[in-house]
């Protein structure tokens, strides 16, 4: 079964977020890459599901309309 | 420009070290490169630097050793009310300097023979044609492609070897606590005992803690499940309970990230690819506690990737064998540790407060955590069905 997409996505702020690594492993469709100094999360696979929102130590991720 | 090597390890933490160390004196003639991406080994921090006496003495001699902050001989418990439990323990542990902890233990890893690249990444991995994997790195000297019979992927939280080689290493956000950390400079506390405290209202589905580093100064932290919050942020409640207890701190450091209080992935292997340390859930889903569990996954790797290349069959099937040991040696106990986190996440300060108490009418030398959880299942008839999932 394809995994429903939400009309949101996750977006990280990358002032404030400490490229800890806490959110790549909450991802169920592993949409957040890490590489070098970047945090990125890849729009199409996210699916809006948020889990990645709240464990954020930093509060660097936000959800906005997809 | 393409290089060989027989055992690629991604990460130069206590597991990655330990196991670059363990493959290059098992096998003396392979190639085994260990790769850290951050410019300094040990750098930065993100950890509380606890540790137990026990498991580091399999590794290393703290006496005396440098990359040593404070030894700790007392356990503070402190219930959501402030009550203090005092546990009689003696030589508990150790609070490290990581930073030099781990150049150390990467020092011992070259000295036997591995080839250390500092500042150096892994961007993305395949598998070749004749059963080698092509990491491509990226570091000080540019873009590079590294062939590898084994690759061991001890590159943490977010592993992205673990996603690379397909294994699966997401984490249900209820294992998940979330931790933020200041050094904090200029405070009063019994500088040879931890500090543990547990409340809903100050550490949600975890705990606060005091580590010692030195004279008035302590790594304060804390970490909690997101999912049980009310809606702040680990650095908010940290900031809070810090102004409670330590308001005339200075907060001079500061780190967060996440510790997976889950139990070992189902599978730490693949075709080539061994999993160590927190990058396989290898934490104690108790304590959240993960560097001796890690130094001693990183051994069982680094000799089964070893052993597996000089039998020329670096299979999933045979690196099998690491997965069986690690739960012999420790997988299995963190499925129990696993059952009492569980149950103990159903109790609320009321029962932690109560708890304190019965604790502290056991006399103080006499007060070991055996004791208190005898007499807890005495008085908290609630938490028998708690040991009973234990022992069984």
């Amino acid at each position: 079964m394809p995994p429903v997409h939400l009309p949101e996505v996750a977006v990280v702020d990358l002032d404030t977020c400490d490229r800890c690594g806490l959110c790549l492993p909450l991802c169920p469709p592993a949409a957040i890459h890490l590489e070098g100094n970047d945090l990125t999360v890849d729009r199409e696979a996210c699916t809006g599901c948020r889990k990645c929102v709240a464990p954020c130590p930093v509060g660097a991720l936000a959800m906005v309309p997809a | 420009m393409t290089l060989d090597v027989d055992v690629l390890i991604v990460g130069a933490g206590p597991a990655g070290s330990i196991a670059a160390a363990e493959a290059a004196r098992e096998g003396p003639a392979l190639h085994v490169m260990l790769l850290e991406r951050d410019r300094a080994v040990g750098a930065p921090v993100r950890c509380a630097e606890g540790v137990g006496d026990a498991g580091l003495r399999e590794f290393a001699d703290p006496d005396g050793a440098p990359w040593v902050a404070r030894k700790i001989t007392r356990v503070i418990f402190l219930a959501p009310d402030n009550t203090e439990v005092q546990v009689a323990e003696r030589d508990v542990g150790w609070i490290l300097d990581r930073t030099r902890f781990d150049a150390c233990l990467a020092a011992e890893a070259v000295a036997a023979g591995a080839d250390l690249r500092v500042g150096t990444e892994a961007t993305d991995m395949s598998r070749d044609g004749d059963g080698w994997w092509r990491v491509e790195i990226r570091g000080p000297d540019g873009r590079a492609t590294c062939r590898a019979r084994v690759v061991i992927g001890a590159d943490g939280v977010e592993t992205m070897v673990g996603r690379w080689a397909g294994l699966d290493t997401r984490v249900p956000a209820r294992d998940m606590e979330s931790c933020a950390q200041y050094v904090v400079q200029g405070i009063d506390f019994d500088p040879d005992a931890i500090y543990l405290q547990f409340g809903d209202q100050i550490a949600p589905g975890g705990y606060a803690w005091l580590f010692p580093k030195g004279d008035r100064v302590a790594n304060v932290g804390l970490g909690l499940v997101a999912l049980k919050t009310d809606g702040r942020n680990a650095r908010q409640y940290l900031d809070a309970w810090i102004a409670r207890r330590y308001p005339r701190g200075a907060k001079t450091g500061y780190t967060v990230g996440g510790v997976i209080v889950h139990t070992t992935i189902r599978q730490t292997y693949a075709e080539g690819v061994l999993l160590a340390g927190d990058a396989a859930h290898m934490i104690n889903p108790l304590s959240g506690g993960g560097i001796v569990n890690a130094m001693k996954a990183g051994r069982l790797a680094g000799r089964a990737a070893a052993r597996a290349i000089a039998a020329g069959d670096t299979s999933a099937r045979r690196l099998s064998v690491y997965h069986a040991e690690w739960m012999r040696l420790l997988g299995d106990d963190h499925l129990k540790y696993y059952r009492i986190k569980q149950a103990l996440e159903r109790m609320d300060d009321g029962f932690y407060n109560g708890l304190a108490r019965t604790a502290n009418a056991i006399p103080q030398p006499k007060r070991t955590l055996g004791r208190i959880f005898a007499h807890a299942l005495v008085r908290h008839p609630q938490l028998i069905p708690v040991a009973a999932r234990f022992f069984v």
